[in-house]
């Protein structure tokens, strides 16, 4: 199967010796699910924010779905990479003076150009999938934080993302509110999203990951796959860091 | 303090009765301050019903239009009807949704429609600028500046964040200038200096230019409130804006101005209730507003020396304009807070 993403010597430092990402190398496969996880400063969020453009990197390649950007960071490249990768960010950021549905719709008639009326009937549909088609005309606020980040989803989705990224999706909700999110996610990954989730949910990961990351100080520790990384991690540090969130 | 709050509720009577006996030092000062505003009020209202107001009832018209044609005078009045329904519509009007969202077109369309009533053409007598006068002047000058300046300001806050060198220098060379000088100056400047700026056989009226020099000038104050305004928006909206695809004017367009003009709300009916009344200032440039009326009433010798009447007429005039504007904007900010859920 043809990777979708390929990092290659991905560097990225704030000053000297200091390192966000170093020399940073793995491959993801379509459909699969990749569980980025490391402690807090390790760069697992830089480096899933410089897979959409977010972050720029001093060196290395980054090729994602067949568009190769490099260290110039080219703007117009990134542009088309945003098109097709989503994101759903720690905080939800949605936009608190657009109702729910105009959030969703939003991207998909300015940047895809499509008609109103098409754009808002494929966000109904994403919100009655998530079960929250009844909140369409309220504004983010006065939603429950699950149900903002379920929008947050609803909303990377309605462009029809070939790649999904979550940075801490379940981190600044409420302990009782996670698993409504969770669950989105895990339906997500059964209907063959390929998606890279940074996460401390432990379980999710074992469940859900096909791969599992572990990064520290900017560095690749290791990748294997969660039954290996979860029960028998080979590197001293992971094995450390499994002891401390358990 | 504790005595008087308990007495909310009891009745006038009661509470002055309370009041004068009671034997706390403070209540002496208290008493005191009492009996030296009521004689104030009492005198004040004594002198109002005693003054002879023909200053401010015979000349109506005057106050309102100016030298405007008496046979025309149906045109602005017409055009106070519009803006004072429009008014009442945003203030007390229903909650429906086209309704709401239209109000807007109908306050810009507001402009053009009094500009074309003042001035006649299309059908109607032209009337020329130096009859336009009294409260209509005040309000057109008012009108036209705030509907010029808010995109100028929009434009300059955006420019002066803009990441281009040369773009952002000058945006923040204008405004620092523009704060930098006193109104009164770029007044003169409108009135002396733009003329002869301007090639010659091109002409702008002394309205217009009127208007300019407004424009120019409350456009840089509204520039820094809408800044503001644009800094108060947290950087993750940028972001998530970002990773939807949406390029950078759209994100300006659909993202940072709506956020940026709710916060920056409060202070933008600040510079405009400001702005209403320096238009008076206008007066010492020689224009008939409402201000300039006044003064020309006041020189007519039959009402000699009558300066207190006029101007408490003009204070309250000007009180209610403002007292107006300000509960337009208290409206706009409860729509934009309350159903937002901001």
């Amino acid at each position: 199967m043809k990777p979708i993403l390929i990092a290659k010597n991905l560097t990225k430092s704030y000053a000297k010796g200091i390192f966000a990402l170093n020399n940073v190398s793995f491959e993801l496969d379509q459909g699969k699910v990749l569980v980025v996880m490391g402690p807090s400063g390790s760069g697992k969020s830089t480096l899933i924010r410089t897979i959409n453009g977010l972050e720029t990197f001093d060196k290395g390649e980054l090729n994602i779905l067949g568009i190769k950007i490099g260290s110039d960071n080219d703007e117009r490249k990134i542009q088309k990479i945003r098109r097709r990768v989503g994101m759903v960010f720690q905080q939800f950021n949605l936009f608190p003076h657009l109702t729910i549905l105009e959030n969703i719709t939003l991207a998909p008639i300015q940047v895809q150009k499509r008609q109103q009326k098409e754009a808002e009937e494929y966000g109904m549909y994403l919100l009655s999938q998530m079960g929250i088609e009844s909140h369409s005309k309220k504004y983010p606020s006065q939603l429950s934080g699950g149900e903002q980040q379920r929008v947050a989803i609803a909303r990377s989705l309605a462009l029809k993302p070939e790649l999904l990224l979550f940075d801490e999706p379940t981190s600044a909700l409420d302990p009782e509110r996670i698993n409504e999110v969770l669950d989105e996610m895990r339906r997500l990954a059964d209907q063959g999203m390929t998606m890279i989730v940074v996460t401390h949910e432990i379980k999710f990961a074992k469940e859900v990951s096909d791969q599992v990351l572990f990064i520290d100080s900017g560095k690749i520790i290791e990748i294997s796959s969660p039954d290996v990384f979860f029960s028998n991690a080979s590197h001293e540090r992971s094995r450390k860091f499994l002891n401390q969130i358990n | 303090m504790n005595n008087l709050n308990s007495n909310l509720n009891t009745n006038l009577f009661k509470k002055l009765k309370r009041f004068l006996l009671s034997k706390s030092k403070y209540n002496f000062l208290n008493f005191i301050c009492f009996v030296i505003s009521i004689s104030l009020t009492f005198n004040f209202l004594t002198w109002i019903f005693k003054s002879n107001w023909k200053v401010v009832t015979s000349n109506l018209n005057l106050y309102a239009f100016g030298s405007f044609p008496i046979n025309e005078q149906w045109r602005p009045l017409f055009w106070f009807f519009i803006l004072l329904s429009i008014t009442l519509i945003t203030i007390y009007g229903p909650k429906w949704n086209w309704l709401r969202k239209n109000l807007l077109f109908g306050w810009i369309g507001t402009v053009p429609l009094g500009i074309y009533l003042l001035n006649g053409g299309f059908g109607l007598d032209t009337v020329m600028t130096r009859n336009w006068g009294g409260l209509t002047l005040t309000i057109l000058i008012t009108s036209c500046s705030i509907l010029f300046s808010l995109p100028i300001g929009i434009l300059l806050a955006l420019c002066r964040r803009s990441s281009i060198f040369l773009i952002q220098k000058l945006s923040s060379f204008y405004i620092d200038v523009m704060r930098a000088v006193p109104l009164i100056a770029v007044l003169f400047f409108g009135q002396l200096l733009i003329p002869l700026f301007l090639p010659v056989g091109i002409e702008i009226d002394r309205v217009w230019r009127a208007i300019i020099a407004f424009t120019l000038f409350v456009s840089a104050y509204i520039a820094e409130d809408i800044r503001g305004g644009l800094q108060s928006i947290p950087k993750n909206q940028i972001e998530a804006a970002k990773s939807l695809g949406l390029n950078k004017f759209q994100i300006n367009i659909f993202i940072l101005i709506p956020q940026a003009l709710r916060v920056a709300l409060p202070a933008i009916t600040n510079q405009l209730i400001g702005l209403f009344q320096n238009t008076s200032l206008m007066s010492i440039l020689g224009l008939m507003e409402l201000l300039g009326v006044s003064r020309s009433i006041l020189a007519n010798p039959e009402f000699i020396g009558q300066y207190i009447e006029v101007y408490i007429w003009l204070a309250s005039v000007y009180w209610l304009f403002c007292t107006t504007m300000a509960l337009v904007s208290k409206k706009l900010e409860q729509k934009m807070t309350i159903n937002k859920g901001f």
